[in-house]
């Protein structure tokens, strides 16, 4: 399903902590193309979290571009190649464009979960509330939680949070959808329903990109996999090069570790 | 000496302790409303990236925690508004407004420092998570504050707020040495026409109880029960 249209191209980004001594990322360079289900996988602390959060500027970079629909979202502004005036980047439209799915869900408590999902589009879409919450409504019965749309956060599982957190981003109508370890933080038997939900969604042809550390399913989802250690992008290749015959020995070592 | 006879002379002028509470009621709400939004923008000042906004805000923050109250008032009345003509009606029919403005604002712009580590105190309470949520999901930066961040951090700091109202109340009677006639300024009043001291002060000094006393209470009651719904 992957095409050659590129939707996201992450161009030499470089980030770093602790006054430069600390590399998240060292001159990391991908390109994510419509249709892509991208899994980002390797050791803690080797910047997989913080190359799928600088995608949407979550984490601003040091050096580098983040180009979406060819415009370069890192600078204040680019220049309309139609009109060739200069146009100021909105970030705000960009991120509507790009759902994020987080480690702890990061539902807002004081909220219902159908308040929680239709909040960005009635306010920043304007889009009625009665339309938006019959579309929520619909999104819930799709993961099996159409009756608990007047729920709090608090009153819900772990899986059924995050399940509700994939569909509060899919309000939206996000063009690709990233996902920051959509399933650590959940306790093993959740995992599935959630890993399930995001299954159905790649086979419907969404484009993602997923930082994980279920193998089985990285293998199984992906039509790419990243593998990343101390900031690098060290291999990419597809789950049957990554997984069947790697090259890289820090690549090789990490596999024999966790599989 | 404190004497039964001289409280019954004191008790004479209970209008002019009834009016001394409205005016300190007044005076104290209307603080700490003023002090709270005057809090929002310093708060938000402080917590800005743009580095002379914060500067201005924790300058303006550190000098009216670090002087007193008095000298604040003083500097208000005498010197600020001392060239402004102020309206000279009654609010009520007994409070007059030229002096009791000038006590609010001097109340307000201190409060309004106390209040300003409380709200951000609030701010930062509240995961990174949720702003990193809200913003992903294209709400600006406004919209996140304002239906996101906010809620979650006034719930966290009601009880504060609720006990500086009660420091407010009792800070306030400072305001009557400009002329308000506040409950201080009842007991001013009684003690020039009964000549007693004490009975006056003791009068004013059961009000300002009843009015703290049960607030503080209250407060509590309900900080109890909000920590006890604050299990994640």
């Amino acid at each position: 399903m992957a095409t050659n249209d590129k939707l996201i191209q992450v161009k030499h980004v470089r980030k770093t902590y602790n006054k430069g001594t600390l590399h998240a990322l060292n001159d990391v360079s991908v390109d994510i193309s419509k249709g892509d289900v991208v899994a980002i996988i390797g050791p803690s602390g080797s910047g997989k979290s913080t190359l799928l959060r600088s995608m949407n500027l979550l984490e601003t970079l040091d050096e580098g571009e983040i180009v979406f629909h060819g415009i370069d979202i890192t600078k204040d502004s680019y220049k309309d190649p139609k009109t060739g005036k200069k146009v100021k980047v909105d970030i705000n439209i960009h991120r509507q464009k790009m759902g994020m799915v987080f480690q702890h869900f990061n539902l807002f408590p004081h909220k219902t979960i159908l308040d929680n999902m239709i909040l960005a589009p009635v306010k920043v879409k304007h889009m009625p509330v009665d339309e938006a919450k019959e579309k929520a409504l619909t999104l819930l019965n799709r993961v099996g939680l159409g009756d608990r749309g007047d729920a709090y956060p608090i009153q819900l599982s772990g899986g059924q949070k995050q399940r509700v957190a994939i569909v509060r981003a899919l309000m939206m109508e996000p063009e690709v959808m990233l996902f920051d370890e959509p399933t650590s933080a959940l306790d093993p038997e959740m995992v599935g329903e959630v890993l399930s939900v995001i299954r159905e969604l790649a086979d419907a042809g969404m484009t993602m990109v997923i930082v994980t550390h279920e193998m089985g399913f990285a293998r199984e989802v992906a039509n790419r996999v990243l593998f990343m250690d101390a900031g690098k992008l060290v291999e990419q290749g597809s789950p049957q090069e990554i997984f069947g015959n790697p090259q890289n020995p820090r690549l090789k070592d990490f596999l024999s570790k966790v599989l | 000496m404190i004497s039964w006879n001289n409280f019954l002379k004191t008790f004479k002028y209970m209008q002019l302790f009834w009016e001394g509470l409205v005016c300190t009621v007044s005076l104290s709400a209307l603080s700490v409303v003023a002090g709270f939004i005057l809090a929002l923008v310093l708060a938000t000042m402080r917590l800005a990236k743009f580095k002379p906004l914060r500067f201005v805000a924790t300058t303006y923050v550190e000098l009216f925690r670090a002087t007193p109250m008095m000298v604040q008032l003083f500097l208000i009345y005498h010197v600020a508004l001392a060239g402004v003509s102020l309206p000279t009606f009654k609010l009520f029919g007994f409070i007059r407004f030229e002096r009791f403005i000038p006590g609010v604002i001097a109340l307000s712009l201190n409060s309004g420092a106390y209040l300003c580590e409380i709200v951000r105190s609030g701010i930062q309470s509240v995961d990174m998570g949720q702003t990193e949520a809200a913003r992903s999901l294209g709400l600006t930066a406004w919209q996140n504050m304002r239906y996101i961040v906010l809620p979650q951090a006034m719930k966290n700091i009601l009880p504060a707020i609720a006990n500086e109202f009660v420091t407010i109340i009792k800070e306030s009677s400072i305001a009557w040495t400009i002329g308000v006639q506040d409950i201080m300024g009842a007991v001013n009043s009684v003690t020039a026409a009964t000549f007693s001291m004490a009975e006056p002060l003791i009068v004013a000094t059961c009000i300002y109880f009843c009015l703290t006393f049960p607030t503080s209470k209250v407060i509590q009651h309900f900080e109890r029960k909000m920590s006890r719904g604050d299990k994640r």
